[in-house]
């Protein structure tokens, strides 16, 4: 009997299994290999030359491509972390406006945001150029409501990073409500109705009870947000170009440009293992983080 | 909401509830103003969406749009060739997902764990990390600039298999047993005992990947090398950017956007309720 399920078990993973080994696996350990090589990506991998640490050289060294790809990962960091910082806090708040009984209508509500998170990037991407345009689009015309003056958007190097931001964190806050809902509800009742018996505020009960018991949804959550956060690639491959002045360079657009267009295969590839490492040690540190609050 | 926050609530002013609700109102206009902008300048003549301070409702709504997008790119083919590759992607989705979901959830094998481990660190990895030689693997089997090219590499991934197992292992052991005491091969097991079972999660995953996959952009992009009788209709969408630029192209550019979110948007609105309950399902469960 063990033996015939053993047999069976090879054939029910064998289609999954052999689809992401080939198609994940192989290239990812391909791309291990390749950020040691001198390759094009026009010749076959046989063409490939060993070089060392050379292209790990060039992309942190002096020349054009090292300041590209620095700047890229520097646009990539603040980019993620300027999107983590404005979801999370937002998805708590979001979430705890469907959540609660007062007022009637969050399901509606939860609808409504998460919608935009069916929307295709592309989309979201053109629509969003064309609220962000300085004189005919509707942004500015409503700032101006507010007597805020025009706003350069996506024009000028200095807030084109932060525009793609605001349009990713409109296109997936919803999603990450959602989660923040599925975590509120899994707080047991009875710890509010002791704290209020015991005197605590609501506010109070949100920074005692609330917060801290959302701790592993909000890791999960960071850690989904930054996985995302450093795929971005539409708006700028669209829009932007990677400008003005490589403000919006950011490490998805910057790879696949050297990697593919350029066909630098070894020096995309060494891209592609550093933006890796990055995200295994940003990861980790996330964990580590909340792991130790938890044994405190 | 429990008892306690509730007789809290009772003992606060109404004009808490007035916040809330006022609070709900912005949130839910903040997020629908995008897309409702999109709809009307889709509708807009060329003058009004140039105008300047800019025309919110349309005066005379045309379908103008419309019709000349249809001029720039093949509608049709676009939105043909987007529907193939997220059904066909899917349906492979569904079966991979759930052979194998059935497999770690329901039998033990030497390896189990370290498998499902190294499977589910897949689901952390950007797609831009396997990019270069992916690009290159499936040129040199000359599937490159065909659908088959964006599909292949797509037919199975780790999310999948997660949901399902998740889902799976909630299946009675007893109902699988007594199949197989009938002597049920153990893939009619699979179709005619633990799918219906776990219906609800199929219809979630199936909906999640019709839509991630009729909204991808990078792959297809790649490794289509401009082929454009295989554009995704997202594909055909970025080409009315840069038809015209400069000129009049928001009416056009916002017709093709809103045809490319109706299907997704569509979907969604008729079946939420799985996707919200799977999103639940797998933050918990995970």
């Amino acid at each position: 009997m063990a033996k015939a399920f053993r047999a069976s078990a090879g054939i029910m993973l064998a289609p999954a299994v052999t689809l992401i080994g080939v198609f994940v696996l192989v290239p990812m350990l391909l791309t291990i290999w390749l950020c040691f090589q001198d390759w094009s990506t026009q010749t076959p991998f046989s063409e490939a030359s060993f070089v060392g640490l050379g292209n790990f050289q060039e992309i942190f060294g002096s020349t054009s491509v090292g300041r590209d790809f620095k700047t890229a990962l520097l646009n990539t960091t603040i980019y993620t972390a300027l999107s983590v910082v404005l979801i999370l806090p937002l998805s708590v708040v979001f979430g705890l406006l469907v959540y609660q009984r007062e007022v009637a209508g969050g399901t509606a509500l939860r609808t409504v945001l998460f919608s935009t998170y069916m929307v295709p990037m592309i989309a979201v991407a053109l629509v969003w150029s064309k609220l962000y345009s300085p004189s005919e689009g509707p942004l500015n015309q409503m700032l101006g409501l507010v007597g805020i003056g025009p706003q350069p958007w996506l024009s000028s190097p200095r807030s084109a990073l932060v525009s793609i931001v605001l349009l990713n964190v409109w296109q997936q806050v919803g999603y990450f409500t959602v989660l923040a809902i599925a975590g509120l509800t899994q707080i047991p009742g009875s710890l509010y109705e002791a704290a209020t018996l015991d005197g605590a505020n609501g506010r109070e009960q949100f920074r005692f009870i609330t917060l801290p018991l959302l701790r592993r949804t909000l890791l999960f959550s960071a850690v989904i947000a930054i996985i995302n956060a450093v795929q971005v690639f539409e708006p700028v491959a669209l829009i932007t170009q990677g400008g003005p002045v490589g403000s919006t360079n950011v490490l998805t657009y910057h790879i696949r440009r050297v990697g593919i267009e350029r066909a630098q295969g070894g020096l995309g590839s060494a891209m592609a293992v550093m933006l890796m490492l990055s995200l295994i040690v940003c990861v980790s540190a996330l964990f580590a983080l909340v792991n130790r609050r938890d044994s405190e | 909401m429990s008892a306690a926050t509730r007789s809290l609530a009772r003992k606060r002013p109404s004009g808490r509830k007035a916040l809330l609700a006022t609070a709900m109102l912005l949130v839910a206009v903040a997020s629908a103003f995008p897309l409702a902008w999109m709809v009307l300048s889709s509708l807009k003549t060329p003058a009004e969406t140039m105008q300047v301070p800019p025309v919110w409702i349309p005066r005379t709504p045309t379908l103008e749009a419309y019709e000349k997008v249809a001029g720039v790119i093949n509608v049709g083919r676009s939105m043909w060739n987007s529907l193939v590759i997220a059904s066909v992607t899917t349906a492979g989705i569904l079966v991979t997902s759930m052979m194998a979901g059935y497999a770690f959830a329901k039998y033990s094998f030497p390896g189990r764990s370290l498998l499902f481990s190294v499977l589910i660190a897949t689901m952390f990895l950007p797609p831009i990390v396997t990019l270069i030689p992916l690009y290159r693997m499936v040129g040199s089997i000359g599937l490159n600039a065909s659908l088959a090219g964006i599909i292949v590499p797509n037919l199975a991934n780790a999310f999948g298999i997660f949901l399902m197992r998740q889902f799976i292992a909630g299946v009675p052991d007893d109902l699988i047993d007594a199949a197989r005491m009938d002597g049920a091969p153990e893939l009619l097991i699979l179709y005619k005992i633990v799918a219906p079972s776990v219906a609800p999660a199929i219809a979630a995953l199936a909906l999640f990947a019709f839509v991630y996959h009729w909204n991808s952009y990078l792959w297809p992009l790649t490794v289509l090398q401009g082929n454009a009788d295989a554009y995704p209709i997202v594909i055909g969408l970025s080409r009315l950017l840069s038809y015209n630029r400069g000129a009049v192209n928001t009416g056009l550019v916002m017709a093709g956007a809103t045809l490319a979110v109706l299907p997704p948007l569509v979907l969604f609105v008729f079946l939420q309720r799985f996707f919200v309950d799977s999103i639940v399902g797998s933050a918990i469960k995970g």
